[in-house]
């Protein structure tokens, strides 16, 4: 049986892979196959992790609060009634203002007071030349970085200079995030050779 | 056409198969590599180290299938070092793939011999809370109680009634966290609404197209530490002194970087001295 | 037994040379001293912070005391128990217990507590006197978190302020930006060619901000695409997601006076499954050869792949993403990239939305702020002025 399982692994692997040379019937049948496959899992597990649980179990449990968001949940299905659709922008509406009030408080904090305070460092260091050109590097990237996200100047002069700076700070730290994607991207191929090579064919061990 | 012009209409599927004989040959061989362990992982192993044995760690996997490579040894990993250093793990998912994740982990760990000479029993050493939906929000519940986020584990037992969780009810009682993660919900939810508000000590590992995002939570004291990638998991190895296949992979991951930088260098050559030569 | 006696007697002796006696008098460290308690600030009243001044036999030449034990008891005189312990150097402790009364940890607030602090040797300890009473109880409000509190008020202040100057139809002006330009182009690229154009709105939800500004470019860009009566491909990663893309998309064909053209089967749902949805995607450039691609909103690992497989097809390609890690690559493989921030703006620029543009002028103001917090809070901490730090830290 895992022996079956092994095969279509691969099989598959290979026929998404040959996407690589060109487009073809193979590659189609494999990417019906993987998104038809991924919507019905999808469909299963929110039914047995979220419906089941975090529904149905707690109106079985007596606790008909819950009713609050299942009604909210019907109102969105109501989309597929035009006449009445525009009910479910209450959901909408539901949705998108508890997730902004939730991560308001939460991004002052966590993104901005705390990388503010981290920023505000020394520029020059005693006697420590290498955390003197560090702590130079933190502040003034951060700030022309700043500088290149202000709308309400044009850029141009000393201000155009220093967004000019800043896009080169962006460019650099673009670079390295760069080289980290391809470091996952080699990584994932491996992954995959291992697996063809290794426990398909058993070629490697 | 000269050859420089050629190289740059290079079709691109002689480049897929260079890189392809670049991450395949090499795994053929065993070749020692020498792995510096940087400090990011250095400080996550250090962090690790000053917990006493029998400390709570709670293991959230928020990664699916897709990212198995970079993030599967690196839970494996953790797990060993876990069970090496009888450190109590309380497994949860963010991502409904994440908990199967952590039980393929815990397979192949737990039929190691050293491990299996530790006989680590479920629900006295190890539990599996299984995946609750609620993305961030969950995290924002755990803080204040972990039993009611998660009513049941795995298998559908009581939270309550699992040993391991008697005396867990919130972020108070757990003594470090472990995040695995490649995306939403991941690191990032976990410093906003862990870290910063109930002051858990984290320590993560992310894929590394996510890791730079991740950086600037290290120079703030956010986070404890970070494994960026399958380097970072190779790195996480040789510091807990047992090397897998994080480090087995490095070797391909090396020849494929280096073909890359050669194409990128040649690349670059052909790209300006053609320039250079339409401009004059 | 003889040889017994032997061995004693020379251990008495070498002692005895060595000016060695039995440490009997010095067993136990000085006791800490100054003990106080009372209830711990800004939480929810079930806890008390205990703090003491170390004992004289902490520190790193005496190195005697290891730890401290913190013992609570209901009166001066009754039963004290071990509520828990410090390692040598610490010189506080919150007691903390549960809120829930059935919990065996409830701690009781409004009550009378007493306590001491035991500095404990390897082998020996001693007791401070008693402090107390101290009862714990809760608070209002979390002074810890007043930074917090001005920050989102103010700039909830800000954006408000902003947004109603806007509809009082102050104009505000945003700099131009090169993706934007080139919008116009790609459309009547695509029309000339008479293929369709295919709008990516990420892998975002639809209240992610970056999904937000997508909707606004995507109703902008629904109108071109209807007054040029070019087709346009939405597929979406979200149900959601979609339900407001088809909204969208609805608007933006109204807006241009052609609601007959709209047509719903083209703004639909793929799967939610990453990959799987990267997959179909890419079908879909290479089947429908689309003239341009749209990336707009939130990305992940899927961003290469997609601007990659719509270069390979010859498309035009505008992207833009808050995604930080994602942006290198529509850079490399797209045609004009909006980074990061720019995406809100450009929504502001094109929709010209009172909302959008009192929110981008306020999110200005508030860089102008930091930038100058950050100049000025440079300098201090290179005069280390310390207090400039206070300012942005948060207690929670």
């Amino acid at each position: 049986m895992e022996t079956i399982g092994i095969w279509i692994a691969a099989l598959l692997t290979l026929g998404i892979f040959s996407f690589l040379y060109k487009d073809n019937p193979f590659y189609k049948f494999c990417e019906s196959l993987f998104v038809g496959i991924s919507a019905g899992y999808w469909f299963v597990t929110t039914f047995w992790q979220v419906f089941m649980p975090k529904l149905a179990d707690n109106l079985i449990a007596g606790r008909f609060y819950y009713m609050i968001g299942a009604i909210f949940g019907v109102l969105m299905l109501l989309r597929l009634f035009p006449k009445i659709g525009w009910l479910s922008r209450w959901s909408l509406a539901l949705v998108v203002g508890t997730t902004a009030g939730l991560y308001f408080t939460r991004y002052l904090v966590s993104n901005g007071m705390v990388q503010v305070q981290n920023t505000i460092i020394p520029l020059y260091v005693k006697g420590n030349l290498s955390q003197t050109i560090g702590n130079l590097v933190i502040v003034i990237g951060t700030f022309s970085g700043l500088i290149y996200f202000f709308f309400s100047k044009e850029h141009k002069g000393a201000f155009g200079g220093l967004a000019k700076l800043g896009i080169w700070f962006l460019m650099l730290s673009f670079g390295a995030s760069f080289g980290y994607t391809v470091m996952s991207r080699m990584s994932l191929l491996i992954g995959r050779m291992d697996y063809l090579l290794g426990t398909w064919l058993g070629l490697i061990r | 056409m000269n050859f420089l012009e050629k190289l740059l209409a290079l079709d691109r599927r002689i480049i897929f198969l260079f890189i392809a004989i670049a991450v395949a040959l090499p795994l053929f061989f065993t070749v020692k590599l020498h792995i510096e362990v940087t400090p990011v992982v250095r400080n996550l192993h250090n962090a690790l180290e000053a917990l006493p044995p029998g400390s709570k760690v709670l293991v959230s996997l928020d990664y699916d299938p897709g990212s198995m490579p970079e993030l599967q040894p690196m839970a494996e990993s953790f797990f060993r070092y876990c069970f090496m250093r009888d450190l109590k793990i309380i497994i949860i998912g963010l991502w409904p793939n994440g908990p199967i994740q952590a039980n393929s982990a815990l397979e192949v760990i737990l039929n190691e011999p050293d491990i299996k000479k530790k006989n680590p029993k479920y629900g006295m050493d190890y539990v599996n809370l299984g995946y609750t939906a609620g993305n961030e929000v969950v995290i924002e519940r755990m803080g204040s109680d972990i039993p009611v986020t998660f009513p049941k584990d795995y298998s559908g037992n009581k939270t309550e009634d699992i040993p391991l969780m008697k005396g867990v009810k919130n972020f108070n009682n757990i003594d470090f966290v472990y995040n695995l993660s490649a995306g939403y919900p991941g690191t990032v939810e976990w410093v906003l609404f862990g870290v910063d508000p109930y002051k858990i000590k984290l320590g993560a590992g992310n894929t590394a197209v996510q890791a730079p995002q991740i950086y600037p939570y290290l120079n703030s004291g956010q986070l404890v530490g970070l494994l960026g990638g399958m380097k970072g998991g190779a790195e996480f190895e040789i510091a807990t002194g047992h090397p897998a296949k994080a480090v087995k992979f490095m070797f391909s991951q090396s020849v494929s970087h280096a073909l890359i930088c050669f194409f990128i260098l040649i690349g670059n050559f052909a790209y300006f001295a053609t320039r250079k030569k339409k401009g004059a | 037994m003889k040889k017994t006696k032997a061995v004693l007697f020379s251990i008495l002796i070498i002692l005895f040379f060595f000016n060695l006696s039995f440490p009997q008098e010095n067993l136990s460290p000085l006791p800490p001293t100054e003990v106080r308690a009372s209830d711990t600030p800004n939480d929810n009243g079930h806890s008390i912070t205990v703090t003491w001044k170390l004992s004289g036999d902490d520190g790193a030449d005496k190195k005697n005391v290891v730890a401290y034990e913190i013992l609570r008891s209901d009166s001066p005189t009754g039963e004290f128990i071990v509520r828990g312990m410090v390692p040598a150097g610490n010189n506080t402790y919150q007691d903390r217990g549960a809120k829930e009364k059935e919990d065996k940890n409830y701690f009781h607030p409004h009550k009378d507590f007493y306590y001491k602090v035991r500095a404990k040797t390897l082998n020996s300890y001693s007791e401070s006197e008693v402090a107390g009473p101290a009862q714990a109880y809760g608070e209002w409000f979390h002074l810890g978190k007043l930074p917090v509190f001005v920050g989102t008020v103010t700039f909830t202040i800000m954006v408000l302020a902003f947004i109603s100057l806007a509809r009082k139809g102050k104009e505000f002006y945003v700099r131009p930006l090169a993706g934007i330009d080139a919008v116009d182009d790609a459309i009547g690229r695509a029309t000339e060619m008479g293929r369709p154009i295919l709008y990516i709105l990420g892998l975002g939800s639809a209240a992610d901000i970056a999904t937000i500004a997508s909707f606004t470019i995507l109703n902008r860009i629904a109108k071109k695409t209807a007054e040029h009566k070019t087709k346009i491909i939405v597929p979406c990663n979200d149900p959601i997601v979609m339900s407001v893309a088809q909204e969208t998309v609805k608007a933006g064909y109204l807006d241009a006076g052609r609601p007959d053209m709209y047509k719903e089967e083209n703004i639909f749902y793929l799967t939610s499954m990453q990959f799987a949805y990267v997959a179909a995607v890419n079908g879909i450039m290479l089947r429908e050869q689309t003239a341009t691609n749209f990336y707009l909103g939130k990305f992940y690992a899927e961003s290469l792949i997609l601007a990659e497989t719509g270069s390979v097809a010859g498309s035009i390609q505008i992207s833009g993403t808050d995604e930080i890690a994602q942006i290198p690559f529509f850079v490399a493989a797209t045609d004009f990239t909006l980074i990061g921030e720019e995406l809100y703006a450009a929504s502001a620029y094109l929709g010209r939305e009172p909302l959008l543009l009192g929110a981008l002028k306020a999110q200005d103001l508030a860089k102008a702020i930091v930038m100058i917090s950050l100049a000025l809070g440079a300098l201090a901490a290179s005069f280390h002025l310390g207090f400039f730090l206070k300012l942005f830290t948060v207690q929670m």
